[in-house]
């Protein structure tokens, strides 16, 4: 059964007739472990259909069910909690809280969930040596270059071992070296974790370690390329 | 654990300047009210310690004069808890200046109508201190005869003017003679000297020794007007446990007893009341000041971290644990500014009032802060300045999650 199922999924912005029509009617399914890619262009709709499948925005039609849970009408706060539960996140722009250091900003879904203290920062600390950063557990984030700075956002959307990584455009603010050591590392949870990846990317290479990719053009997948 | 770090890695000068305006909130809360009514209290405490004493007593309310006086005096003689006493006699008494250059019948005579206090000067020295009040010449001396105190405002140098309704006496100095009447009999009496305070009727009396005033009123009767009684402690608890000794020895039925505070005038407990109602006008102008500072800077500080609240969000961080980080910081600044206000006020300010009263025209104002009191108004502060951080928190934190990491509005 699919981890992921999304049916007609339909977004619009605006009112009247300033309607924008970026979703037109989206299927979607992704395997447990499966690792897939969302490419387009620029306005292509990527994004939006990220933002639907990962329980941060609600579709305008459809319907979305991850892990068995019908997620369109749940109420916010159920929302807050399925994805501080169910989901992981890793930004563009890293988004790190900057008065935290890094073991703290691993910490604090860590904590949300009700781990203790002790406990929190013992997962948090093998989470950031699982993604290459130990001994920087107490550097702030002004004290990372932006490549350490996403593999302490990656550490962060893993550490509490969510079913499913949601990866937007993460290597957008990277240099290539490390854009690819933020990929390799992505593709190393989903092989050796069985880490089911939903990544939107606009880079063709960065997307060939993936099992399939996703082609989207003007609000439709057009195109399924399966790679393994 | 947001909340916490939030402040610690603030900017230092920022924060600083936080408390800092947290801080004179605090004392404008405090402090204002505390001096306006210092300005009573301070009041009345001159007038205890310069006129009524720790315990007042005066005649009835249907006789002229304190009955039995001379039983009272042995009364008070035996109590150990009275220092001292002192019993006044009083008469109206007329005092004329330039009898002896008037040569013009024409001319006004330079002359005013006073209330005479008749002392043993050594006795009322020890109550009230009323020769630390001499401003000009000398106290009276009780192995002397003819000789009287002025009270300051009785001459026209002193009043500004302002004595015109009860007219004042003019160019009178110490070792001037004046002309005192009371009833029809006159006598000449020497200026010794001149007493002013901001007490009660101090500056207004003439005075003089009692055996010359009764002999001038030719009075026979030893019964007096006013007793003031000090006492070794002067809190007003001790001054009621004496005066119920008083009582159960049967005074009240020749005078009315009465402590300093029973013995005030009501107006100086209304304008008490009034002063403080204003204080806490004010105050609360100020909390409101303080409110708005808050959530300007709680609404700043959380609409620029606007996108940072929306990851937070949407990585599954309850919204209740983002807005708490914010009260948080407003908690902080709250107490740290009112600890620090508290420290100002009863480790600086009220010593120092204390030692420099303000100098009012009618009063020497002291700072009063009943720690009581502090506390509610703190409670207030502080209740308030978490509302005022929480709702910038809240309208910021309640936007649309993907909205707010997206920057759209």
């Amino acid at each position: 059964m699919p981890i992921i199922k999304a049916h007609n999924l339909h977004r619009k912005f605006g009112k009247d007739d300033l309607v924008t029509h970026v979703l037109k009617g989206i299927d979607f399914e992704v395997e447990q472990g499966e690792f897939v890619a969302i490419m387009g262009k620029s306005g292509a709709g990527k994004s939006t259909l990220m933002y639907q499948l990962s329980v941060l925005d609600e579709p305008t039609e459809g319907t979305v069910n991850i892990d068995g849970t019908e997620v369109v009408n749940l109420s916010e706060s159920d929302r807050t909690k399925f994805r501080l539960h169910t989901l992981g996140y890793v930004f563009q722009d890293y988004a790190l809280v900057p008065d935290l250091s890094a073991e703290e900003n691993v910490m604090i879904p860590l904590l949300m969930r009700g781990l203790r203290w002790d406990t929190a920062k013992q997962q948090a600390r093998e989470s950031i040596d699982e993604v290459g950063m130990a001994g920087k557990y107490l550097n702030l984030p002004s004290e990372l270059s932006g490549g350490e700075q996403q593999r302490v956002a990656i550490a962060r959307a893993v550490a509490g071992k969510p079913k499913i990584l949601f990866a937007d455009e993460p290597t957008a603010n990277l240099d290539s070296i490390s854009g690819t050591q933020v990929i390799d590392l992505i593709a190393k949870l989903n092989q050796e974790d069985k880490q089911t990846v939903v990544m939107v990317t606009h880079e063709r290479e960065y997307a060939m370690g993936c099992d399939r990719i996703f082609q989207m053009e003007d609000g439709l997948v057009v195109n399924i390329e399966k790679l393994r | 654990m947001l909340g916490f770090r939030q402040i610690q890695r603030a900017n230092f000068w920022t924060t600083a300047l936080i408390i800092f305006v947290m801080m004179l909130t605090f004392l404008n809360l405090i402090a204002v009210s505390g001096i306006l009514v210092g300005l009573i209290v301070g009041s009345e405490r001159a007038v205890q310690e310069k006129s009524l004493g720790d315990i007042v007593i005066t005649p009835l309310e249907n006789e002229e004069q304190i009955l039995q006086t001379e039983t009272i005096r042995r009364i008070l003689d035996t109590l150990p808890e009275v220092t001292s006493y002192s019993i006044r006699y009083q008469e109206g008494m007329q005092v004329t200046a330039n009898y002896k250059t008037r040569r013009d019948f024409n001319i006004e005579p330079n002359t005013i109508g006073s209330q005479a206090v008749g002392i043993d000067p050594i006795a009322e020295n020890n109550v009230t201190g009323l020769s630390e009040n001499v401003v000009e010449g000398e106290y009276l001396n009780p192995d002397e005869s003819g000789y009287i105190l002025i009270g300051a405002l009785n001459l026209d140098r002193y009043t500004a003017g302002f004595a015109d309704i009860t007219g004042s006496l003019t160019d009178v100095y110490p070792g001037d003679s004046v002309r005192a009447t009371i009833n029809g009999a006159s006598r000449e009496f020497i200026v010794k000297g001149v007493v002013d305070a901001k007490a009660g009727g101090v500056a207004s009396f003439i005075y003089l020794p009692e055996k010359e005033l009764r002999r001038l009123s030719n009075s026979a009767s030893r019964d007096a007007d006013e007793i003031a009684i000090r006492l070794a402690d002067k809190s007003p608890e001790t001054a009621l446990v004496v005066k119920s000794v008083l009582v159960e020895q049967g005074i009240d039925s020749f005078a009315r007893v009465r402590t300093f505070q029973e013995a005030l005038p009501k107006f100086i407990t209304d304008i008490k009341q009034t002063f403080n109602i204003l204080g806490t006008f004010i105050g609360a102008v100020g909390i409101i000041v303080a409110s708005i500072t808050i959530f300007i800077i709680i609404f700043i500080n959380a609409i620029s971290r606007r996108q940072q609240i929306g990851i937070l969000k949407g990585i599954g961080i309850d919204r209740r644990a983002i807005e708490v980080a914010y009260v948080l910081q407003s908690a902080f600044y709250a107490l740290t500014g009112s600890l620090l206000g508290a420290l100002v006020t009863y480790g600086i300010l009220i010593g120092y009032f204390d030692r420099n009263p303000i100098d009012f025209p009618f009063s020497d104002g002291i700072l009063v802060a009943e720690p009581i009191g502090t506390l509610y108004r703190f409670i207030i502060l502080f209740i308030i300045t978490l509302f005022a951080g929480f709702i910038p928190a809240w309208m910021i934190v309640k936007q649309n999650t993907l909205n707010s990491i997206l920057g759209r509005k």
